[in-house]
């Protein structure tokens, strides 16, 4: 029983990432990212190290895509000036 | 043989493929609500998991997952919201089915715990998951979504 | 060197790695099984200094030290992207438009943000009785108050959080640690080793010797180094422009 549940996680997780590596857009691929986080936490969880699970839930579930899409919309603010500018 | 381990690989198992699934694929509107029935399905499959393991420690992760994981929601609502006001997301009938499943789970937990500090504590983590959920999927939809007309670019600071 | 040489080199060496990483898969102990080592004795030493959460008792007790190195690393990065990130000569401020939040949402995140700062001092407390501690509760806390962002707008936040005394906060922190550790030293033991408070009574709040000393100074460097991180982030996404034109 644990062993089904652990591969079902290790096999999400696999799904993923490489999903997660598969998305360009940098937006979407923090959406990816959010649920790669919940994913991660929940083999960490099955694999009975709920520490870590706490740690990448409290890390990857708002603070990671908030400093991401803030990057991206400094980044796309600076292009559209400089769009603006020629 | 354990019937909430059981329980918890079904629900983390269909309802985390299936989030991936959305998440991957199709256009934005469809992704954000993808995103935000991850934690929907996540957090009761936790508590399962804390049942499962009869561990009562592990509910503090879905208490976090509860708490944060609609806060992520709203960081995409507020920060994509431009991208999303022009094709508003809604998925009444996914987030009601998440949130009915999340009290369902929440409520045979109580029972079995019965009453106690213990129950409390699940109690408020229910409570935390769906107000989340439906605030979280009501915010995705935007401002035209609660009824007010879209015409000033939906501006953020 | 020309490609195809490198090409084959890289075939070479990958394929030698490749060998012995499966030769070592072989030799690992079989997976789920019963013989651990090193966390029997972590286990045994960690009830001995009755901390419940053994993971709290090896990171904080019996491998404090790896823990300094890690805050140290989170305190230059955060330092880092405050130099990074900085207002330069030709940026400048401008006050973004108050942002129109709908109201349900506006309640929510004044309702939960008292909720989410008690659930990080509540991680961070009981660090050495159940899962989570300094790290996982002070970004928790630190989240929680960026609700105000989320709920309202940047403005709102940034009246109440002056960036300076977060920083002041991060340092005093790092030095409550270091502080810590000497003062163990003055007692006669090692920097870092867990004798300078009583034991106290196992799986209650107070216990675990300086473990939740630690984690509380551990969980005022994170809260206090993801504030001052997310305004530098937040400063750049939304206040600071660049001069148009030269």
């Amino acid at each position: 029983m644990d062993h089904i549940l652990i591969a079902v996680a290790l096999v999400l997780v696999a799904a993923g990432a490489t999903v997660a590596v598969a998305t360009r857009d940098p937006a979407r691929q923090s959406l990816v990212l959010a649920v790669l986080g919940v994913l991660l936490a929940v083999l960490f969880t099955v694999l009975q190290a709920p520490d870590v699970a706490l740690s990448q839930l409290a890390v990857g579930s708002a603070l990671t895509p908030l400093l991401l899409l803030l990057t991206v919309r400094k980044v796309r603010r600076r292009g559209q000036r400089e769009g603006d500018d020629e | 043989m354990n019937g909430w381990i059981l329980a918890a690989t079904l629900t983390l198992g269909t309802g985390l493929a299936a989030a991936l699934w959305g998440v991957a694929t199709g256009p934005l509107r469809r992704r954000v609500v993808a995103q935000n029935l991850s934690t929907a399905v996540a957090c009761p499959g936790l508590l399962l998991l804390a049942q499962g393991y009869d561990r009562p420690s592990y509910v503090d992760l879905a208490l976090v997952l509860a708490l944060l994981g609609p806060v992520g929601t709203l960081v995409f609502a507020r920060l994509l919201g431009d991208e999303l006001a022009e094709n508003p997301p809604r998925a009444r009938i996914a987030t009601g089915a998440a949130a009915g499943f999340g009290a369902v789970v929440v409520l045979a937990l109580c029972v079995v715990t019965g009453p106690g500090r213990a129950t409390a504590k699940l109690l408020v983590t229910g409570a935390l998951l769906i107000g989340g959920n439906l605030l979280a999927s009501r915010a995705l939809a935007g401002p035209a979504g609660a009824g007010k007309g879209s015409g000033a670019p939906w501006t953020t600071s | 060197m020309s490609p195809r040489t490198r090409a084959w080199l890289v075939a070479v060496g990958g394929s030698g790695l490749a060998a012995l990483l499966v030769a070592a898969c072989f030799g690992l102990p079989e997976f789920g099984g019963d013989s651990h080592p090193y966390g029997d004795r972590a286990v045994e030493a960690s009830l001995a200094h009755r901390t419940a959460n053994t993971i709290a008792s090896v990171n904080f007790d019996q491998r404090a030290f790896d823990t300094l190195g890690e805050l140290t690393i989170l305190f230059a990065a955060v330092l880092g992207c405050v130099v990074l990130l900085r207002q330069t000569r030709d940026e400048h401020r401008a006050r973004p438009r108050p942002a129109e939040v709908d109201p349900p949402v506006r309640r929510y995140a004044l309702l939960v943000l008292p909720v989410a700062l008690l659930t990080g001092l509540y991680v961070v407390a009981h660090g050495q009785l159940s899962p989570g501690g300094g790290f996982q509760g002070g970004v928790v806390a630190a989240t929680a108050l960026h609700l105000l962002y989320l709920g309202a707008d940047y403005r709102a936040l940034e009246r109440v959080r002056p960036v300076g005394l977060y920083e002041v906060g991060d340092a005093v922190a790092v030095s409550a640690y270091l502080v810590t550790g000497v003062a163990a030293l003055l007692g006669g033991a090692a920097f870092l080793a867990n004798t300078l408070l009583p034991h106290g009574t196992f799986n209650t709040l107070s216990s675990g010797g300086t473990v939740p000393l630690l984690n509380a100074a551990v969980g005022m460097e994170v809260a206090c180094a993801v504030v001052v991180l997310l305004a530098r982030f937040l400063d750049q996404a939304v206040e600071i422009e660049e001069e148009s034109g030269t």
